[in-house]
């Protein structure tokens, strides 16, 4: 119907360009159209007023002398319109000289159910029915495989899914350079868009339209899930003391199991190291579960976390993902300080005996003059008691401050303990006492600012009464008070610990403050653990000093308080870091090669240093190494990058140094794995954004199989190639006489109607 | 031999034992004269109510059955509560430990103890523990608590102590404090140490009762090596504490016995 009224099919309004025939001046045919607009009006006035019949309503007497001279106007201005000859400028290509590339997308995803059978068979059905010898007949056609790259074939019968790697951007950025000598006039894509392992990256896009060779794609698969489960993400620290208890998260996504039972699972080199049964949510919502793994000794620990395959799933591949965590070979120390003997003390130490990973060194006031040294490295050290150095302070991960009155500590003592948290990046834990927070007038000092509640300016804060202590929502999911996996079988534990010997009223928590516990007492629920972080480091507030009752008062086969102290001890320092802090943008890359390395380097201040030398020695995965210069960021002082190029699968290890002159000052290490033929399994469905995009971008379209035997007419119409443009007069198209006829009936008709003629 | 014949040999022995034995302890001498308390009753400290983040728990045990004078003496009360609280007061002024001014009475019958993880208990060379207490003593030290016994002599009491107390060990073996540990160096330097006499020994011409000549600090320690046991055996430490206000109480014993509890103490909270 279009093409019958407008002499033309739609593609060749969407693709040509608007011209007029005649060589006259637009100008002219404006100041034409102006003059029959004045003179119509002149003419639809005058008639009025010549009027026999009385003057009627003020809106008639206008509205149709308007109406009629509207009309007139009309028909004048179209055969003005007509008289400049209007025509399409269309760019087509030239029949038998032009070659048409067919892309059939061969990777595993292919090999999915499309409909009714797999997305291959389908692709190759459509082509070997009409539609590739519809294109024959106009143009040669090459066909080509897509998947790491873009292979040509003979025979569309011959492609089989077998690609581990779907690289849709490489691959027509492959044809379209060969463009430079082959007149490509379009390409015709079939795809299901399913994960490409790169993305559609912009150098690829830019070479297609640089060659400006539409791709048409043909979308295959479902365009959303259908009965499948498919881990999205799944998020771990990327680095982790030995022997600690991480958490890993899992954002999982399905159709067509709401409310099933599945069972999550995470496998370290064979071995199931946690497991759990999970409900899936209802249609359309995200799940986000997390299990706990305790890592082991130092090294790379490559995590897989998956759902049990249900039955009836679309593809079980993408169940899983993987995680890798640089299991850390430091030893942090911590240093506690306590102002007068307490059980507290003893009970720490004993917890923290049990975790060959974390060192506590003690300090304790025991007499006036006097204190004892606990774990200490060598006689030097803490002779002289609390750091008063930034050397020697910083020297530690870790510091927990417990009962001593803010009075002793030197000024310069006060802005180091600041500075711990805020420059050094480690954890400081402050504990309540008899001497401790607004009772040792902490409130009035610089490292009130550090602390996660704002101190009251009372007194007596400080009270033995034994009180329960009790998680909040928060405490219930934090992996710092995770006394069982399940948050509700955690919050019941809390509940049953026995009561702590003494709380301490600390004050409001501050906005960034996070409250794990609170303890139950008369007046209410007050915080007991808060944390926050400031500057590089974290801070906690523990306002009690008698968590040893859940030790003493506990079988001593239970192991709360130990776990508790624990994680309290590794949460201090687990994200404190060297002078030398180097990262990945990802540690595990999925079929891509890319990796930015990141560093941020200090002074032994921990200032930003910005004149370090600092590069990466990469071994390879074959065990050849390779030596990566890392350049200082301009804007950003103490940060490095370089750009990296994992080529091939497998594990990496990069030993990153930091020097002034030949004397190196830091190091660090940086682990991150390499693994190929994963992605594909990934978004099963089709992607059909991706193709209407692809399509849009380069001037093509996008097609369903259905939609696709017009396909053949609108490849015509490419500037690629070996092409012409040609002009299409639009003045004798019927629709054009149509309009003409149609306005001089509708005004004759509202003339008789009016009583106007 | 008639029978009013046995019965007066009897009733000879009997006394030349009780003297021998009197004679060992180093009594009979005007001990119980001298030291005798001159204020009256004990008045309970205006601060007796306080909470406090020490306690001094004094172990309340069932005597060992035995006849005759060694069957009448001894016990958990030994030296108390003045022992106990002058202790005490020697403790806060010479450390900066938040201490309760009075002792406090446990036993193992209760779940009490564990909330005090330092117990002293005197005259362990008496006790007799049941097996249901012999696992709670395990299990108190298993969950952190500390044993401090003190004021046992010879060789016999040693083998009644330790028949308890093998009762609760019976992994362990007591060992001897060797002189560098840190028991005796955390807040004072205790590698010097002689015998503490009780006031049994007046007028201290010797300090030893029974076969108790030679002081011994031993120990039973745990899996990490810690001391959870400090057996002060040959020695009277609570009656050094008791009576280091007398004038007859040679100073030099009494600061050492205030010395060795408050790093009994300290260890404790420590390690």
């Amino acid at each position: 119907m279009f093409e019958l009224l407008f002499k033309y099919p739609a593609i060749m309004f969407h693709k040509g360009e608007f011209v007029f025939g005649r060589s006259w001046p637009v100008w002219l045919l404006i100041t034409l159209c102006a003059a029959a607009a004045a003179y119509v009006a002149f003419v639809a006035v005058r008639a009025r007023d010549r009027a026999a019949t009385p003057p009627r309503a003020s809106a008639s007497r206008w509205l149709r002398p308007l109406v009629l001279g509207a009309l007139s106007w009309s028909t004048l201005a179209v055969l003005l319109l007509m008289l400049w000859q209007p025509a399409l400028s269309v760019s087509s290509l030239k029949p038998r000289q032009n070659v048409v590339a067919v892309v059939v997308d061969a990777s595993r995803s292919m090999s999915l159910p499309g409909q009714g059978t797999t997305r291959i068979a389908q692709a190759r059905s459509l082509l070997d029915s009409n539609l590739l010898a519809a294109i024959q007949a106009r143009y040669p056609v090459r066909i080509y495989t897509a998947g790491a790259s873009a292979t040509r074939i003979e025979a569309a019968s011959a492609i089989e899914p077998n690609e581990p790697v779907t690289r849709l951007g490489d691959s027509l950025a492959q044809i379209a350079a060969e463009s430079a000598t082959l007149p490509i006039g379009a390409i015709v894509l079939l795809s299901d868009g399913s994960d490409n392992a790169h993305g559609f990256d912009r150098a690829a896009l830019s070479a297609l339209k640089q060659a400006r060779i539409p791709v048409h794609t043909i979308g295959f698969g479902p365009e959303s899930l259908t009965t499948d489960v498919e881990m999205l993400t799944a998020v771990a620290p990327t680095r982790a003391l030995p022997g600690a208890r991480i958490p890993i998260t899992a954002r999982i996504r399905h159709a067509g199991f709401d409310n099933r039972q599945a069972k999550l699972t995470a496998v370290s080199e064979g071995r199931v190291l946690a497991s759990r049964q999970i409900t899936l949510p209802p249609a359309g919502q995200l799940a986000a579960e997390s299990l706990t793994i305790a890592v082991g000794k130092a090294g790379a620990m490559n995590v897989e976390i998956k759902v049990e395959p249900l039955g009836g799933e679309l593809s079980p591949a993408n169940n899983a993902q993987s995680v890798l965590v640089q299991i850390e070979d430091r030893l942090p120390r911590i240093l506690y300080f306590e102002g007068e003997p307490r059980w507290e003390l003893k009970f720490i130490r004993r917890a923290a005996e049990a975790d060959r990973d974390v060192e506590l060194v003690s300090l304790l006031r025991t007499t006036q003059n006097k204190f004892y040294r606990q774990g200490i490295a060598s006689p030097a050290e803490l002779v002289n008691g609390f750091p008063a150095t930034s050397e020697e302070i910083f020297s530690y991960d870790g510091l927990i401050i417990g009962s001593v009155e803010a009075g002793a500590f030197a000024p310069v003592q006060l802005s180091l303990i600041r500075a711990f948290a805020d420059r050094r990046g480690g954890g400081v834990l402050f504990l309540g006492g008899r001497t401790s927070l607004s009772d040792g007038a902490w409130q009035a000092t610089e490292v009130a600012d550090i602390l996660p509640v704002t101190l009251s300016s009372r007194n007596n804060t400080f009270s033995r009464t034994p009180v329960k202590a009790e998680l909040t929502q928060q405490g219930a999911l934090h992996d710092l008070t995770r006394l069982d996996d399940s948050p509700q079988a955690n919050a019941t534990r809390w509940r049953a610990l026995p009561p702590i010997a003494d709380f301490q009223e600390s004050g409001a928590p501050k906005p960034a403050a996070l409250v794990l516990a609170e303890t139950v007492t008369p007046g209410g629920r007050r915080p007991l653990l808060a944390i926050q972080p400031f500057g590089r480091g974290r801070v906690a507030l523990l306002a009690t000093g008698g968590t040893w009752k859940w030790q003493m008062l506990l079988d001593a086969r239970d192991q709360s308080h130990e776990t508790f102290w624990k994680q309290m001890l590794r949460w201090l320092v687990s994200e404190s870091r060297s002078r030398l802090s180097a990262r990945v943008s990802e540690s595990v890359l999925n079929d891509t090669a890319k990796l930015r390395i990141d560093a941020e380097v200090f002074d032994s201040n921990y200032l930003p240093n910005s004149e370090a030398a600092v590069e990466a020695r990469i071994t390879m995965p074959g065990g050849e190494t390779s030596l990566a210069a890392l350049q200082p960021d301009p804007v950003r002082p103490g940060h490095y990058s370089a750009e990296f190029k994992a080529l091939s699968a497998g594990a990496y290890v990069a030993q990153l140094t930091a020097r002034h002159g030949d004397s190196e000052f830091a190091r660090d290490e940086l682990m991150f794995r390499r693994q190929d033929g994963v992605a594909e399994a990934f978004h099963p469905e089709q992607d059909r954004p991706l193709l209407e995009d692809l399509a849009a971008q380069t001037g093509g379209r996008y097609w369903t199989p259905e939609s696709s035997r017009d396909l053949p007419k609108e490849i015509e119409f490419s500037e690629a190639g070996l092409s012409v443009r040609e002009l299409h007069d639009l003045w004798d198209m019927p629709a054009a006489f149509l309009l003409l006829i149609g306005l001089k009936a509708a005004e004759w008709l509202l003339r008789r109607r009016w009583g106007a003629v | 031999m008639t029978a009013r014949t046995f019965t007066a040999a009897a009733v000879l022995v009997s006394i030349a034992a009780a003297s021998a034995f009197a004679f060992q302890r180093g009594g009979g001498r005007g001990s119980a004269r001298v030291f005798r308390d001159s204020e009256g009753p004990i008045v309970l400290p205006s601060d007796a109510n306080d909470k406090n983040e020490f306690n001094f728990a004094r172990l309340r045990y069932t005597n060992v059955r035995a006849s005759g004078m060694w069957g009448a003496r001894g016990g958990w009360a030994v030296d108390y509560p003045k022992a106990d609280r002058q202790f005490l007061m020697g403790v806060r002024r010479l450390t900066r430990l938040n201490t309760h001014s009075i002792e406090t009475v446990v036993d193992l019958n209760s779940d009490e103890i564990f909330n005090y993880p330092w117990v002293y208990v005197v005259e362990p060379g008496h006790w007799s523990l049941s097996d249901k207490e012999a696992a709670k003593l395990r299990e108190y030290i298993d969950r952190g608590g500390f044993l401090m016994t003190d004021d046992f002599h010879g060789t016999y009491s040693w083998g009644n102590f330790m028949a308890s107390l093998s009762r609760a060990f019976p992994d362990k073996t007591v060992v001897d404090i060797p002189d560098d540990d840190p028991i005796f160096q955390v807040v004072y330097d205790l590698k010097q140490r002689f015998q503490v006499p009780g006031i049994v020994n007046y007028p201290f011409q010797q300090s030893h009762e029974y076969d108790g000549f030679e002081p011994r600090w031993r120990a039973v320690r745990d899996s990490k090596g810690r001391i959870v046991v400090a057996i002060c055996h040959n020695m009277d430490l609570g009656d050094a504490w008791e009576w280091a206000d007398h004038p007859e109480y040679p100073e030099k014993y009494a600061s050492l016995a205030y010395r060795i509890g408050i790093n009994y103490i300290l260890y404790a909270m420590t390690h």
